[in-house]
């Protein structure tokens, strides 16, 4: 479903963002990304949703090599792919309601339609009743719950979550991540970059880490030196 | 297309929200773009009151024809007759020397060296003359000089004065008055495109967020652009329909005293009525000014506006 072969990216101002990284996460996959925050996992899901461009190597996501595409065909990929942004990106001058239907009025989608698919979304992520407020008055935990709403809201077939947890305490970290879970059990893939090891350890899932750029280890974190894990756990 | 039309309607309904949101600033950009457009709607209220004014012209040109001083006062009268029965003639009067001269005195008012020279000359040196008004069919300039040239070849006169310099001096001002108005209008509306294309680019710079937001959930250009279009021909639109009250409500002000001066001058002056196809052309041109000043806003800006 994402591919990546040997992907660059330099940043104008000569900072190696990414250097030679390749995986292939199959349809229907869930992984994490693990790695410190500048590891390079931000860009990672900046190249795979063509927010920028790879300085070398190639990109392919759902059989469409990006490098190739036509700035007139990114927003389809864009609605294959739900994201779930680490600052939620949420308008805080809409309601909730009104942010978590957004992917669906760019499509066009009829308003009863709409109306539906924002309820069944919110109740899925445990806001139902909660559509007219804004997303100021909620707590961080429930503003990265509009943000996931919203993402899954189009029924994507992948799913990218920056660091969804970031600053959750455990239980809503676990039913976070749950949420994630459910997706991938009915066929969406998902990949969720994180630095909260707990999780990683939880699910038993494939990881990718990313040191300074590079993909130092691709598979399930079964033998995490201790120091590293600590490491990992500190940069939280 | 019922989906397409009620997007349409959706994004048009949530625009005029967000103007509503800010009436402030919406109303201040609405007067800005009223007062644009009333300039060049005067003008042409102006200048088309001004043509009806001229072609209603009612003290029509008058041709003066002056007989030749050696011609008897038979000759004269015989002359006066065929002038008098000329099919494109209405009006004819007769001027003796002496009522010519007694005119003269009193436009000149008294003066003395007037008095002096006409001592000096002994004798009347005005010739008679006829004082003609063509009739309506003939008021034309070029059938005016045609009719002053036949009027020439007559025997016994020696000239022949065409009085038009009243109405061509009238409609040449006019021309003059109307090409400046074209002008001036082409500039107003270049200022009004660069109003309405600035207030756009801070709307677009305003709503940064929600272009960001929405071009990484897969909206589409045309999709972020529709509400700045929207917006623009919105402005457009309800501007032009405030220069139209401005306008109708500056009319029904001068009329009364323009048709007070009318009277005056005993001429058939009105303030042209603005009719429902002048109306509707106002409102196109505001509309279509104001889409096209966001158009060219969004094409200078949303680019700009990238997910980051």
């Amino acid at each position: 479903m994402i591919k990546l072969s040997h992907v660059n990216k330099r940043y104008p101002n000569g900072h190696e963002a990414l250097k030679d990284v390749s995986f292939d996460l199959a349809s229907g996959e869930m992984a994490f990304l693990a790695g410190h925050s500048g590891a390079g996992k931000s860009t990672l899901f900046k190249l795979i949703t063509r927010i920028e461009k790879p300085t070398s190597g190639q990109i392919i996501v759902d059989s469409q090599n990006l490098s190739r595409m036509r700035p007139s065909k990114v927003p389809a990929l864009r609605r294959e792919i739900g994201v779930i942004f680490q600052d939620h990106k949420l308008l805080f001058d809409r309601s909730v309601f009104d942010n978590v239907a957004l992917p669906l009025i760019v499509i066009g989608m009829p308003h009863d339609e709409i109306k539906k698919r924002v309820r069944a979304a919110l109740g899925k992520v445990g806001l139902a009743g909660k559509e007219k407020q804004l997303p100021i008055t909620l707590s961080g935990g429930e503003q990265q719950r509009v943000g996931i709403a919203r993402a899954v809201i189009n029924r994507p077939n992948i799913l990218l979550a920056d660091e969804p947890t970031g600053n959750l305490d455990e239980s809503l970290s676990n039913e976070i991540i749950d949420i994630f879970s459910d997706f991938n059990r009915v066929g969406v893939t998902v990949l969720i970059a994180t630095h909260d090891i707990r999780q990683v350890e939880r699910l038993g899932k494939r990881t990718l880490q990313l040191r300074d750029g590079e993909l130092v280890h691709d598979g399930e974190l079964i033998d995490t030196p201790q120091a590293d894990s600590s490491s990992e756990e500190a940069s939280l | 297309m019922s989906a397409y039309f009620s997007r349409h309607l959706q994004v048009l309904f949530s625009t005029l929200g967000s103007m509503r949101r800010t009436p402030m600033a919406t109303i201040n950009t609405l007067l800005v773009i009223a007062i644009t457009l009333l300039l060049p709607s005067l003008l042409y209220v102006t200048l088309k009151s001004a043509q009806s004014l001229s072609s209603n012209w009612q003290g029509r040109p008058q041709i003066s024809i002056f007989l030749q001083k050696s011609s008897s006062d038979s000759t004269a009268q015989l002359i006066f007759e065929e002038v008098q029965l000329h099919p494109s003639i209405e009006l004819a009067e007769f001027v003796t020397p002496d009522q010519a001269l007694a005119e003269y005195r009193l436009l000149s008012d008294n003066n003395s060296s007037l008095e002096q020279e006409l001592a000096f000359l002994g004798e009347n040196p005005l010739p008679a003359s006829i004082v003609v008004m063509p009739d309506r069919a003939s008021a034309k300039p070029e059938n005016l000089i045609a009719l002053k040239e036949e009027l020439s070849n007559f025997d016994g006169i020696e000239s022949v004065r065409l009085d038009l310099d009243w109405t061509e001096r009238f409609n040449a001002m006019l021309q003059v008055f109307s090409r400046v108005s074209v002008l001036l209008s082409a500039l107003l509306g270049l200022g009004l495109v660069l109003i309405v294309g600035n207030t756009i680019k801070l709307l677009i710079f305003n709503r940064r967020d929600e272009i960001e937001i929405t071009k990484l959930v897969g909206g589409t250009d045309a999709f972020v652009r529709r509400p700045f279009l929207y917006y623009g021909a919105l402005f457009g639109f309800l501007g032009a329909c405030i220069s139209l009250s401005f306008l109708l409500l500056a009319a029904s002000l001068v009329e009364e005293p323009i048709s007070r001066l009318a009277d005056l001058y005993n001429v058939n002056a009105l303030v042209h009525q603005v009719n429902l196809v002048e109306i509707l052309t106002v409102l196109l041109i505001g509309t279509l000014l104001g889409w096209l000043a966001a158009r060219w806003s969004v094409a200078m800006h949303l680019r700009e506006i990238q997910p980051r």
